[in-house]
């Protein structure tokens, strides 16, 4: 119910500006008395102290008539003030009640301070209490799923207990399949065979947000209770990409995007975090999307301001060469939807690389690899290699050894020889391989993620091949006689060519060799997975497979799921394991870890859903729509005011006046 | 002083009735001169009153022979005296006893007069003082049937006038009335300062003092309505009231208070009080209510 409004109020302010403080002055007034003359006013005096001695409020209740008057006097005048009361039309004979618990309805915008559901939890409640003796209902919650709260049933109490119990998603609203619950309850309800019967009510309060508004149908009378302002400010997170530069995989590139829900165009500030930690800020410039709207132009023409610099994305670049939560939150705090502020991705940990080496034996790089946290380096000698080349391998290393067959795709590092069939090939003469003898390290790209922290002066280096470069190719390490390491990717490949055989300088020796091995593995085995891993959408129910867990924790101990909801999973004797539905957006973990959901990013990322201002239609252009505040019914105070309010207060008046005595 | 006048207040029939009447003392007083009522005092009456031994210079004729002849001692015989009695009679005239209907005042004046009538008649000596805050006239002693129309003639000439205060009025009326005897107030007893010093001085041994306290009925039912402003007759003094019930109750309370109040004050000194209306038929009053209190028989 609402608080009374006032049809008359003008009016009725005049008639209490001029009455009040006239009832006011009559009682400064000295009352205008007969003169009567007595033999002796002895024991009128007497009589008028005992009178006055009995009574000890005497005074307060010469206050308290003046009261009861003014009490008497507002009350009329609230009652010319034609106070009324709108409320929404009462419940039908059978009633379903709809409630939208999706992202949108956590909106704070409702009175005092109540999110939208809250406010449609409390007119819910109305209707439930405006319910006949006879009268059924049942509760529907929906977001992009639909649950009977309650059943059809007469139980007031049930009823609303079932509508508070209702708890807030961040998930999208969709609301067909809320129709076509409600339908089907209805079907199951008897007096809905009979003949001549009258639609049930279906009651559906949302703020009109919803992603399938064009495939819906309903059976029922629906009445949209639309709730939710207009004019409520709200800025989100829309879309977020990370992705790793191809050039150079250590860099990662964020991307997002945000929109502006609120009436007034609107600055923010955009942070990103890594793994928690504040890492950049940039910001962002919106202009309100509904001026993008061609029906919200129509209707408030001249409210779109020409010429606005909008700037609604942010991007940043971050080194990132291991696993990391990377979170985008908007800083406004102007902002009434909490669930769309932040989005996060994962970007995956540095996979631990299957390194196969295709060698005649090298101590130097056998030992090397072994110190590397590699899957399962292995060892082939070319004949092995070229009998049953490796397919799964990440990093096959040539070491000396010109292959004949190559895998489709890969990785592929070699020592002292080239791909086959390549651009970059080395310079033959009559058949024979061109070697240069004691060449000198010029110059390398210090700051390419594979030389990084290397320092190459000094090194000797007895023999190497003379490298036929392509110019789509990056020279790494330059050296007196030509390029001494070069980077060459093709479609599917990526070549790193190291000009010299190992065995043939003083590398091995040095610190720097396996410095150089590990960043050179990790660099090309993020060329392989460049992008980060996808977020999921709120409700989203991830599936653990069996071998993951097995592998990771082969005890199959309950699984926990920490972060906004928190949940114990058993682990049943066969088959994969679904988590439970993640219905509020952040950043979930699995304890323990269980690839590839070690962590799980949940992100809103709907404009839909982020759009706060409430539609006016009812979705789907179904029934008909009760705007709260714009109610259907209207229920007149005034004649409430002077009967039970007015009336008694004047026979009260009334009955002190006769009980008071005054000099 | 003509017949019409002392008709007002006394008829001749009822003058007749009282005549039969004589005014009666609860306490034995001595008198001043030789009178029909007895006295403390020993005398020379017929009535014997006791004995007591002869002392030498006592007069002989008095000595009881019969005795001496038994006992062989001398013993006086000791007869009552008979004296007059003493009647004085305080009417308030003050401006409070002109209210009423029928009037205070001219109740009071006629009470005054019957028993005026009856002390004369009976050979008392009567005085009759007129009193308001002072004592305002009075006849000086009477004696005899003969001096009836003297004392109407004083009662005609009263007219209501000042303010009541006993105590003033009463203190001297007792300072310059020493004699003992019946003392009779007439009053409505509204008295602002308060009954308690005038009666104190009135009351004592050597007066046996009887209060008549005289009120109109307006006083004891008052017929007031709506907001007013009551005046005080006396002194002009005002009182705004409304009128309501519980008002009118709790002002009889009061009245009826008071009233007992003075009856308990006047009884516990000795005297004797009296309640009446001017609603009373007046010979009923002296006929009966008086006689019934034991002030005339």
């Amino acid at each position: 119910m609402n608080w009374p409004s006032f049809l008359n109020l003008f009016t009725a302010a005049i008639a209490a500006a001029v009455a009040i403080p006239l009832l006011l002055l009559l009682y400064f007034l000295k009352l205008r008395r007969e003169e009567k003359v007595i033999s002796s006013t002895l024991l009128w005096k007497k009589a008028i102290q005992d009178l006055q001695v009995n009574a000890p409020f005497q005074r307060l209740r010469k206050n308290l008539l003046l009261l009861l008057q003014l009490l008497v006097l507002i009350l009329l005048c609230l009652a010319l003030a034609r106070p009324m009361i709108s409320y929404l039309g009462s419940a039908g004979k059978t009633t379903v009640i709809l409630i939208d618990r999706s992202a949108s309805m956590s909106t704070k915008d409702a009175n005092q301070g109540r999110t939208r559901l809250e406010e449609a939890k409390r007119l819910a409640g109305e209707i439930v209490d405006s319910m006949g003796r006879d009268a059924k209902a049942m509760v529907i919650a929906f977001d992009d799923a639909a649950q009977t709260v309650q059943s059809f049933t007469s139980d007031r109490v049930a009823l609303k207990r079932a509508v508070e119990a209702i708890q807030p998603t961040d998930r999208r609203s969709r609301l067909k399949l809320a129709f076509q619950l409600a339908d089907a309850q209805m079907a199951f309800l008897p007096e809905q065979n009979r003949p001549n019967k009258e639609p049930p009510d279906v009651m559906l309060f949302s703020d009109g947000r919803v992603a399938d508004a064009d495939e819906l149908s309903l059976k029922g009378m629906l009445k949209y209770i639309r709730i939710g302002q207009g004019d409520t400010p709200n800025i989100g997170v829309v879309s977020l990409s990370a992705r790793r530069n191809y050039e150079r995989p250590t860099e990662v590139q964020v991307f997002a995007r945000l929109a502006n829900f609120g009436p007034a165009p609107a600055k923010a500030d955009v942070r990103l975090s890594i793994d928690g930690k504040p890492s950049r800020v940039g910001s962002v410039n919106l202009a309100p999307e509904r001026w993008n709207d061609a029906k919200w132009l129509q209707k408030n023409p001249g409210k779109k301001a020409d010429g606005f610099a909008a700037q609604d994305s942010v991007e940043f670049t971050v080194e990132l060469a291991d696993a990391a939560l990377l979170s985008v939150q908007q800083l406004n705090n102007d902002d009434a939807m909490p669930a769309d502020d932040m989005a996060s991705v994962v970007v995956p940990p540095a996979k631990s690389l299957k390194v196969v080496l295709v060698s005649d034996g090298n101590y130097f790089l056998e030992k090397a690899l072994q110190t590397l946290p590699l899957k399962e380096p292995g060892t082939l000698n070319p004949a092995e290699y070229e009998a049953k080349p490796p397919e799964d391998a990440d990093v096959i290393i040539f070491d000396r050894w010109m292959p004949k067959v190559m895998p489709q795709a890969g990785a592929f590092i070699y020592f002292g020889s080239v791909p086959p069939n390549s651009k970059l090939s080395a310079e033959t003469k009559n058949g024979r391989v061109v070697t240069v003898n004691n060449p000198q390290i010029l110059d390398w790209r210090r700051d390419h993620p594979v030389l990084r922290y290397l320092s190459l002066s000094k090194r000797a280096i007895a023999e190497s091949l003379k490298l036929i470069v392509p110019l789509d190719a990056q020279v790494l390490i330059d050296g007196s006689e030509g390029p001494l390491m070069v980077l060459y990717r093709e479609p599917q490949r990526t070549h790193l060519v190291v000009a010299f055989d190992l065995l043939q300088s003083d590398w091995p020796t040095r610190p720097s060799f396996p410095v150089f091995l590990n960043s050179a593995m990790q660099f090309l085995a993020l060329t392989s997975q460049s992008n980060a891993r996808e977020s999921v959408a709120p409700g989203t129910a991830p599936t653990l497979e069996r071998a993951s867990i097995m592998q990771a924790d082969p005890k199959l101990q309950p699984i926990s799921l920490l972060g906004p909801i928190n949940a114990t999973v058993a682990i049943p004797p066969a088959g994969d394991v679904t988590l439970p539905a993640l219905d509020r957006v952040g950043v979930y973990q699995t304890n323990p870890p269980i690839p590839p959901f070690e962590k799980i990013a949940v992100n809103l990322l709907d404009e839909n859903e982020s759009n706060t201002m409430p539609v006016d239609v009812p979705p789907g252009h179904i029934g008909t729509m009760l705007a709260v505040g714009a109610s259907d019914s209207r229920l007149d105070l005034w004649w409430w005011l002077i009967a039970c309010g007015a009336v008694p207060l004047l026979m009260i008046e009334w009955w002190v006046y006769t009980r008071r005595v005054h000099l | 002083m003509t017949l019409a006048d002392s008709q007002t207040l006394l008829d001749t029939e009822f003058m007749a009735r009282l005549d039969q009447l004589d005014l009666l003392s609860r306490k034995v007083l001595a008198g001043k001169l030789k009178g029909e009522r007895r006295s403390k005092r020993r005398g020379q009456s017929v009535e014997f009153a006791d004995y007591r031994n002869y002392v030498v210079g006592d007069d002989l004729r008095f000595i009881d022979w019969n005795i001496y002849a038994r006992l062989d001692r001398l013993f006086l015989k000791l007869f009552l005296e008979e004296e007059d009695l003493s009647l004085s009679i305080l009417i308030d005239v003050s401006r409070s006893t002109e209210f009423g209907n029928p009037g205070k005042l001219m109740f009071m004046k006629r009470v005054a007069a019957a028993l005026g009538y009856v002390g004369l008649v009976n050979y008392n000596r009567v005085v009759i003082a007129a009193i308001n805050d002072r004592v305002e006239s009075e006849t000086g002693f009477m004696r005899g049937r003969q001096k009836v129309p003297h004392m109407i003639e004083f009662l005609q000439s009263l007219q209501p006038e000042g303010t009541s205060h006993l105590a003033g009025a009463c203190k001297r009326f007792a300072l310059s009335h020493r004699q003992k005897g019946v003392t009779i107030v007439l009053s409505d007893f509204f008295d602002k300062g308060g009954y308690e010093n005038g009666l104190r001085y009135l009351a004592g041994g050597h007066t046996d003092l009887f209060c008549i306290q005289v009120l109109a009925p307006q006083e004891i039912e008052p017929d007031l309505q709506g907001d007013l402003k009551l005046k005080d007759i006396e002194d002009g003094d005002l009182a705004e009231v409304s009128i309501t019930q519980p008002l009118i109750k709790r002002y009889k309370a009061n009245l009826n208070a008071y009233c007992l109040g003075l009856k308990e004050y006047v009884t516990r000194r000795g005297g004797a009080y009296l309640f009446t209306s001017t609603a009373v038929p007046f010979d009923t009053l002296v006929l009966n209510y008086l006689r019934e209190r034991g002030l005339l028989g």
